[in-house]
């Protein structure tokens, strides 16, 4: 009652000052008759992406997509990244990635590599590097040259990528290890260390880094893959070279596999006095 | 009251006339009610002491705004676009172009401007809109502005005379605005905290009007500050039929609409999307602009996406384990994580967590005759709290918040509990929110090992949260998984997640210093560049011999933990989960990254380059997928092979002693060190004002940023073969 009655004897100011107004302020927006709090939402799938021009390389939840048959190179894309990701299905994954792939090749002119600044959608679209990754690393046991071939494309796509050089290293390391020749495996091998120190001219360890780290060295996994080449192809001096740089890599950086330090270490102490008996 | 009220009629109405003639047209609703400068909340606090108790724990208010990370945050940005991001006003004389290329007055702001027609005007003020929206509206009329308009913006930026935004935020005795003595120092003595300073307080939110669809750039009400805000007496509470206010202070609004608007997640929704302006062609990624009419050229990517994420997910349904909506307010408005525990399962995990919407009894407003007219007995019932708890605490200094803001400002970490049993402390009670906030399990891992072969981790986790975890500034948020193996002697076999104690020469830290809090994860190494002052001011900012305005990363490499560009990009199951959205730069054909080759030649990308970046204001796309989908379990493969015999054998250990123990937590903290120590550079001396800022150090990083370990946990047991 209280109430009712101040909010009468409100009104006639409120009357008088819109009066008085020579121009009254409209509101911003008259409220939609239809605006539900909680309920009114924009009408399009906020989740599911228009390429502007890039497609989005990245993965975005399947359910949120409400993608009910594949359409274009992307949405085979994402199945592929939920069929591996969470279904652990990676027959499904390669078969989804493959036809993304083919959807979104140089070949068949569906792509193009981007040497100019886009202003917008082109045609061809972006070649997607994210489903060649993906794809190339179900194939590297059983394709390893169709895997690295994969990782080169991405390599057109971004030269400067980081871990596709150290992945197509691994593969080529993982075919030398199953070579029966010797010479095929001194030269995949050869390949590999290629490969690995491509990675490691990516990102080189310049003074202002080191300034501004104190890191003399980095890639520590780099480094410690190719000491390990280098040991099986009878490389000490290359492979101590490696394993010192590998330790200074981890000095604040440690390692997943911590014990690897102490390893290097150990082989490190052990060259040492193999060379102080040899002297 | 008739009397008081009718007597008083002519002297309102002299008042009332100018104040009408004065109001600003931008972001006002219509309230049949008088007019009403916002108020401080320590006005509020006679009748409704508890909850501005309540709320001067929360970081909401008062904290927003002095934040030396937000002030950071704005002013980096500024930096790097000429301080575009600072508010224009109605009587500026800049110009802009609409999406037919006419020139038109640029004289609205973020929050001022009724249709956005150029991506200057959400530019303008952009910070300052959602931190500070109406007190920006205010500043429309120049002798209540706060935050003046810069003179030179673009080319004609002057850095050397930047304020961070916290400096404008003083008063003297009068109620006239003064400043620190120098740019960045310490507050005026004598002089008390502004109303701006406040930030989002009582009158903020109890003024709204509605959903502001043409400011919501998908017209619907949410992010950038999409409400309409009242400037009267009439404050809207969440209950109908209010009874009244003593001496009329305020008119408790009864409008069903406003109070069911306050009442829902989709006023917090108003603020919790942040869709960053970015210059066509926009997000290079995801195209999306303003779908009002004259937006088309209104081009954005969505920073935070909270809001979005709750819209779209299992809380706004009834298809969730407590079977019907759970509102923003039910967790963090609520006594939530203190209000009892619910049982369920999501997917094959059993989940016992605190449950959402429990609510207290009590009075509203304070009872006994303080509050109402003619001491109108007041009802108990269920009433919200103000804690607003959430994933932050302050970095500033106790003394710092009372000096800026209020002299009563609590300790986030005093001690005690409130009448509930609710620890006072902000700190314990982001604590206890986080702790609610996710689950991790290690069953699906693989029960036996073998030396030198793979065997797999698994870690399913799930987010029990309404959005996404982490969510609302999610490329920085942090959480993540902390995973060892060890055998049955304690021998580490496999780490990830793990931080490591370093120097940090770059902001002066020159040993390491015991301090684990103030370290990055190591899936990659980044140092971002603060720009410098090292420029020829004759010339277009920040042109110059060797000036640059920064944000690209000085420093950029993959670490020895890589999982999150390894899982994600190329499907590897090793190295680090990170939830962590992404902030993206593509650098495009021609442009630089702002680092050297081996000769020291400066890299110049001939195809797109990807790279994540820790500035909103160079990002020009975002992944926000990376963080945990809520009510959705995700499990995540760690494949860890083990030391051969051989191996063993090199580091003199016969063999490892089984079983091999497993453990996983969840970490979170809420900013990277990196990117901390990006803002302590960028508004230091060496940055680009050449002079300290007085915003971020090493040391108040050091004392400050502190990382929650293990929100959730989990172990198990791995037999080994040899």
């Amino acid at each position: 009652m209280t109430k009712q009655v101040s909010r009468i004897a409100f009104l006639p100011l409120f009357v008088v000052g819109a009066l008085a107004q020579s121009s009254p302020p409209a509101p911003l927006v008259t409220p939609s008759s239809t605006y539900v709090p909680g309920v009114t939402f924009q009408t399009t799938n906020p989740n599911y992406f228009m390429p502007n021009p890039f497609y989005f390389e990245g993965r975005v939840d399947w359910n949120l997509l409400k993608i009910t048959q594949p359409a274009n190179p992307w949405d085979y894309m994402q199945r592929g990244l939920h069929e591996q990701d969470e279904l652990g299905d990676t027959a499904g994954a390669i078969a989804d990635y493959q036809m993304a792939v083919s959807m979104n090749n140089l070949a068949n002119n569906t792509c193009q590599l981007v040497t100019v600044v886009p202003t917008g959608p082109i045609n061809p679209p972006p070649c997607i590097f994210t489903v060649r990754l993906r794809l190339a690393g179900l194939l590297r046991d059983s394709d390893p040259t169709q895997a690295i071939s994969l990782y080169q494309d991405v390599l057109n796509i971004d030269p400067l990528h980081l871990g596709v050089n150290a992945a197509i290293g691994e593969v080529y390391t993982t075919m030398a290890e199953a070579a029966t020749d010797p010479a095929t495996a001194q030269n995949l091998y050869q390949q590999a260390i290629t490969a690995y120190q491509a990675e490691l001219a990516l990102s080189p360890v310049t003074p202002l880094q080191t300034q501004v780290t104190g890191d003399t060295a980095n890639n520590a996994h780099v480094h410690w893959s190719l000491a390990e080449i280098y040991a099986k192809l009878g490389q000490s001096a290359n492979e101590m070279s490696e394993l010192n740089l590998y330790l200074q890599a981890t000095k604040w950086h440690s390692d997943t596999y911590v014990w690897h330090i102490q390893l290097a270490k150990k082989r490190l102490a052990a060259a040492d006095r193999a060379r102080r008996s040899t002297h | 009251m008739r009397t008081t009220l009718v007597s008083c009629l002519p002297l309102l109405a002299v008042i009332g006339l100018p104040l009408f003639a004065q109001r600003p047209v931008g972001g006002l609703t219509e309230s049949a009610f008088k007019d009403q400068p916002y108020q401080k909340p320590q006005n509020c606090l006679p009748c409704h002491q508890r909850q501005f108790d309540e709320m001067r724990t929360s970081v909401k208010s008062g904290y927003r705004s002095v934040s030396p990370l937000f002030n950071g945050l704005e002013t980096s940005g500024n930096f790097l676009n000429g301080g575009l991001l600072r508010p224009v006003y109605a009587d500026s004389t800049k110009t802009t172009t609409d999406a037919t290329g006419k020139v038109i007055p640029f004289n609205t702001n973020m929050f001022t401007t009724r249709d956005y027609v150029n991506v200057n005007q959400v530019r303008a003020g952009f910070c300052f809109s959602c931190h500070n929206g109406p007190i920006e509206r205010n500043g429309d009329n120049p002798a209540a502005r706060e935050v003046p308009e810069l003179a030179g913006t673009g080319p004609n930026f002057v850095p050397e005379l930047f304020r961070p935004l916290r400096d404008y935020h003083f008063v003297d005795a009068s109620g006239n605005q003064v400043l620190p003595a120098t740019i960045g120092g310490d507050p005026p003595p004598g002089a008390t905290p502004s109303i701006g300073a406040n930030a989002i307080h009582c009158d903020i939110c109890h003024n709204i009007g509605g959903a502001d669809l043409s400011r919501s750039l998908q017209a619907d009400g949410i992010g950038n500050n999409s409400v309409l805000f009242n400037h009267t007496v009439e404050k809207v509470g969440p209950f109908l039929q209010p009874v009244a206010v003593k001496g009329d202070f305020h008119v408790a609004s009864n409008n069903p609409e406003k109070i069911a608007f306050l009442r829902s997640s989709a006023f917090c929704n108003a603020c919790h999307d942040v869709r960053v302006p970015t210059a066509l062609p926009g997000d290079l990624q995801h195209f999306e602009n303003d779908v009002n009419a004259g937006g088309q050229n209104v081009t954005y990517y969505r920073l935070e996406n909270l809001s979005t994420e709750w819209q779209l997910g299992a809380y706004n349904s009834t298809n969730n384990p407590f079977g019907k909506v759970i509102r923003c307010q039910d967790c963090h408005m609520s006594n939530f994580p203190y209000g009892g525990n619910s049982t369920y399962t999501v997917g094959d995990l059993n989940i016992t967590s605190p449950t959402p919407a429990q609510f207290f009894t009590n009075y509203a407003a304070v009872p006994g005759g303080v509050s109402t007219e003619q001491n109108f007995p007041l009802q108990q019932r269920k009433v919200v709290n103000h804690h607003f708890t959430g994933v932050d605490v302050p970095l500033l200094y106790t003394s710092e918040l009372q000096a800026r803001v209020d002299p009563t400002y609590p300790d986030a970490y005093q001690p005690g509990v409130d009448e509930y049993g609710i620890p006072l402390a902000l700190a314990q009670r982001r604590q206890d929110l986080l702790d609610a906030a996710v689950r991790i399990s290690l069953a699906k891992t693989d029960t036996t090992a073998k030396l030198g072969q793979i065997f797999t981790v698994r870690a399913e986790c799930v987010a029990l949260t309404g959005h996404r975890f982490p969510a609302g500034f999610s490329q920085e948020r942090t959480g993540y998984i902390q995973l060892s193996v060890t055998d049955d002697n304690g021998f580490l076999l496999y780490q990830s997640g793990y931080v490591v104690d370093k120097p940090h020469p770059e902001t002066g830290e020159l040993q390491p210093d015991g301090n684990l809090s103030d370290e990055d994860n190591e899936h990659i190494h980044a140092v971002v560049d603060p720009g410098n002052h090292n420029r020829d001011p004759t010339k277009p900012y920040p042109n110059g011999s060797t000036a640059n305005a920064g944000h690209t990363n000085q420093v950029f490499e993959a670490g020895p933990d890589d999982g999150s560009d390894a899982r994600l990009f190329f499907g590897f199951n090793e190295g680090l989960v990170l939830f962590r959205n992404e902030l993206t730069r593509i650098a495009l054909p021609g442009q630089g990254i702002g680092r050297t080759d081996a000769s020291g030649k400066a890299i110049v990308v001939t195809k797109p380059h990807y790279e994540e970046t820790f500035s909103a204001a160079l990002a020009n796309t975002v992944d926000n997928f990376r963080s945990l989908q809520p009510l959705v379990p995700h499990t995540y493969s760690y494949d860890i092979t083990l030391p051969t015999q051989a191996e063993l054998a090199e580091l003199g250990i016969t063999s490892i002693k089984a079983p091999l123990h497993v453990h996983a937590q969840i970490n979170y903290e809420h900013f990277p060190p990196l990117f901390v120590r990006f803002l302590i550079r960028t508004t230091g001396p060496n940055g680009p004002s050449g002079h300290d800022l007085g915003l971020l150090s090493e040391q108040r990083l050091d004392d400050l940023l502190k990382s929650l370990p293990a929100l959730a946990t989990a172990d198990t047991t791995v037999n080994v073969q040899e």
